[in-house]
């Protein structure tokens, strides 16, 4: 046991010296993903918008037209409001998941953290995040939503968020590495994920024991925070969202450690 | 510092989908469940790639690897940088490590040479800074100049090669691990590199070079390991140079059963004593032995001398068989030549290649390579292929001072 104890420590002392040591290579592996993404396409950044907003139509017709759906705040804001995390995690998943393999040449040549190109996906995807925020923003103006001093806790949100995309971000891309099929299934298991969570309409709708299984999803508990704190003005339920936030940090405990351990493995089994 | 060092491989495939692994492990468990061990697992084709190699360099040391293709060169090289582990001993490295294994495995084709050459020298663990500051040499070295903005796929390999190469020499670097890269680009851009691993050298930077060209290697290091796998060889360049070129391994090429047999052949001096190196011009004597198996005529007698380290041909001549009274020969004839020659060559491996050539249909009627091997051991020429005897004399000029020529006025 204090064998254990004191490797962990010491694989933690090299992740961080690690990280710091190779900040800069991360933003040049962020900027070359960025610079390639607005190279190849026309609209550039327009992509990051345009998702959430043709997803944000959809929804909006199906529970407007075809069903009415009571949210509390008119449901195109609210949509958008699940939809634009949402889709920071989704889209973040998708680029780590072919990080490690896009980039064989590298992983099989070069030595640096592999971590990098996961967590490059994730930051990569932040920007697009970013970007399309101020659509929400605008929609809060049109909309006449005020913020509240709430406003504030929303970087301990995104953190959250950020601290759990890359968690699961590390984990994917390295089964992925090992087992193609890892693609597929990810193709299945995240449309079914994102209508395990609150994203397009409030999973508290739901009751019995699927709700019990589906309270374990730590996204809920962040994109009902997002809605909190900038639709109604309020901080987020307090329980939810701190088991959120530890399991969250907990998962990215789990994917630096479990990566750090495999990654000689990598150059072999690419 | 490689002490040691082990590493297993697995031939054939991995299971690398989840169809494969489900019964693999189900097998797993309803068998023992078997500790995880370092040793070979023969029935599942687990062989060693790298098996007990030791070496440490010294800072401004460069350590040659030679050996065969599949001997593990590259796999030393990986585990040098940690890309791969050792399955058993250790590796280590101190200081800030460079390594050419590939010099244009970072590039993206989308980016644009400049971009690529950021992105490059980050992945070789450059500072932003520090790249900006020498792009402009980077660029002079690599003769890119108007082609740092054009998108990398839009380039030639070789100037692909060019940029990486040029990158990488303006690390600065304690260690630097140098794989077969120096084969790319053209005479001029090899001479630079050359040139520029001297001045690492030169500033103490430890190297680790892997290359065929064993005249390169032969140039920039002064001891050297020679692989198959296991360590074959170690120590000064020369003689492990020597060994990889008298292993098995190297070019044999001894065609049997043809119409002129090339039998044996044996490498003395003037007086009959076996030779291994010799000073420049020394006489040496190549005794060879011919057997027939066909009637033959009109043919000559080969005798063409390499350099091993390049297989560059030095000579390549021979004598017609009707000059050593032998026009015609019939089958099962046997006779013995013996040729003569003074190799005034410069330091290095030298090997000797016997044939029989017909003439009328162009095509060898038997051939014998290497039959004679031999070293040349001089220390007065820094590179080079012959032994010019170059001499020179000094004398005194006491009337040098009247003779300069003072310009006319008015220039």
């Amino acid at each position: 046991m204090p064998h254990t104890l004191s490797r962990l420590g010491s694989d933690l002392r090299e992740i961080a010296q690690e990280q710091i040591e190779y900040h800069e290579l991360l933003a040049s592996i962020v900027r070359r993903d960025l610079l390639l993404r607005y190279k190849q396409t026309v609209m550039g950044f327009g992509w990051a918008i345009f998702m959430p907003v043709l997803n944000t139509i959809i929804f909006s017709v199906i529970f407007t037209r075809v069903t009415r759906l009571d949210t509390g705040v008119p449901y195109p804001i609210f949509a958008f409001a699940g939809l634009l995390p949402w889709n920071f995690f989704s889209s973040s998943l998708s680029f780590a998941l072919g990080s490690l393999t896009g980039n064989s040449s590298l992983v099989t040549k070069v030595y640096f953290p592999r971590e990098l190109f996961p967590i490059s996906a994730v930051v990569v995807s932040l920007f697009d995040f970013l970007v399309a925020f101020t659509v929400l923003i605008a929609m809060m103006v049109y909309y006449r939503i005020g913020v509240t001093w709430a406003v504030l806790f929303l970087p301990v949100i995104l953190l959250v968020q950020i601290a759990f995309t890359i968690g699961i971000a590390l984990l994917l891309s390295m089964a992925n590495l090992f087992y193609r099929d890892v693609k597929y299934l990810f193709s299945v298991v995240i449309t079914v994920w994102m209508f395990a969570t609150s994203v397009v309409y409030p999973i508290d709708r739901v009751g019995g024991r699927l709700a019990a299984i589906l309270s374990l999803n730590p996204m809920t508990p962040i994109i009902d925070g997002y809605r909190a704190v900038l639709l109604h003005g309020t901080l987020p339920a307090l329980r939810p969202f701190a088991a959120a936030t530890v399991l969250s940090f907990v998962i990215l405990a789990i994917g630096m450690l479990a990566f750090h351990r495999m990654e000689f493995a990598f150059a072999e089994r690419i | 510092m490689f002490e040691h060092v082990w590493k297993k491989f697995r031939r054939g495939e991995y299971d690398d989908s989840l169809r494969d692994v489900i019964p693999a492990l189900t097998k797993r468990m309803l068998r023992r469940a078997r500790p995880r061990t370092d040793e070979l697992n023969e029935a599942q084709g687990d062989f060693w790639a790298v098996r007990d190699v030791s070496f440490s360099v010294c800072p401004g040391e460069v350590l040659g690897i030679i050996g065969p293709n599949g001997a593990g060169k590259s796999t030393i090289l990986k585990l040098l940088t940690k890309i791969l582990k050792p399955t058993r001993g250790r590796s280590e490295v101190r200081g800030r490590v460079g390594a050419l294994i590939e010099v244009a495995a970072g590039f993206h084709g989308d980016l644009t040479g400049r971009e690529n050459a950021f992105l490059q020298g980050a992945i070789m663990g450059m500072k932003r800074a520090e790249i900006a500051r020498q792009m402009d040499a980077i660029i002079e070295f690599a003769g890119l100049g108007d082609f740092m903005d054009t998108q990398v796929k839009r380039y030639s390999s070789g100037m692909q090669a060019r940029l990486g190469f040029a990158i990488a020499a303006h690390l600065d670097p304690d260690v630097l691990i140098i794989d077969e890269v120096l084969s790319v680009g053209d005479m001029a851009f090899q001479e630079r590199c050359m040139e520029r691993m001297k001045q690492f050298k030169a500033r103490g930077v430890a190297m680790v070079f892997v290359s065929h060209n064993l005249q390169q290697v032969s140039m920039l290091c002064e001891r050297a390991i020679f692989v198959q796998n296991a360590v074959s060889a170690h120590g000064p360049v020369q003689d492990v140079i020597a060994a990889y070129l008298g292993s098995a391994t190297t070019r044999h090429t001894n065609v049997t059963g043809s119409p002129i047999d090339v039998l044996e052949a044996r490498l003395t001096d003037a007086s009959g004593a076996p030779v291994t190196t010799v000073a420049p011009g020394t006489p040496l004597r190549l005794g060879v032995d011919y057997v027939a198996r066909e009637p033959t005529t009109d043919f000559h007698f080969g005798f063409v001398l390499y350099r091993s380290t390049d297989n560059g041909v030095v000579y390549d001549g021979g004598v017609q068989a009707s000059e050593v009274g032998l026009s015609t020969v019939s089958a099962g004839d046997r006779f013995h030549l013996d040729f003569e020659f003074r190799p005034h060559l410069a330091r290095g491996q030298y090997h000797v290649e016997c044939h029989v050539f017909h003439n009328p249909s162009q095509s060898y009627l038997g051939r014998l390579a290497p039959a004679g091997v031999f070293g040349i051991a001089e220390t007065r020429t820094y590179q080079g292929v012959a032994d010019i005897e170059l001499s020179c004399t000094s004398a005194a000029r006491p009337d040098a001072e009247s003779q300069r020529v003072v310009p006319a006025s008015g220039w």
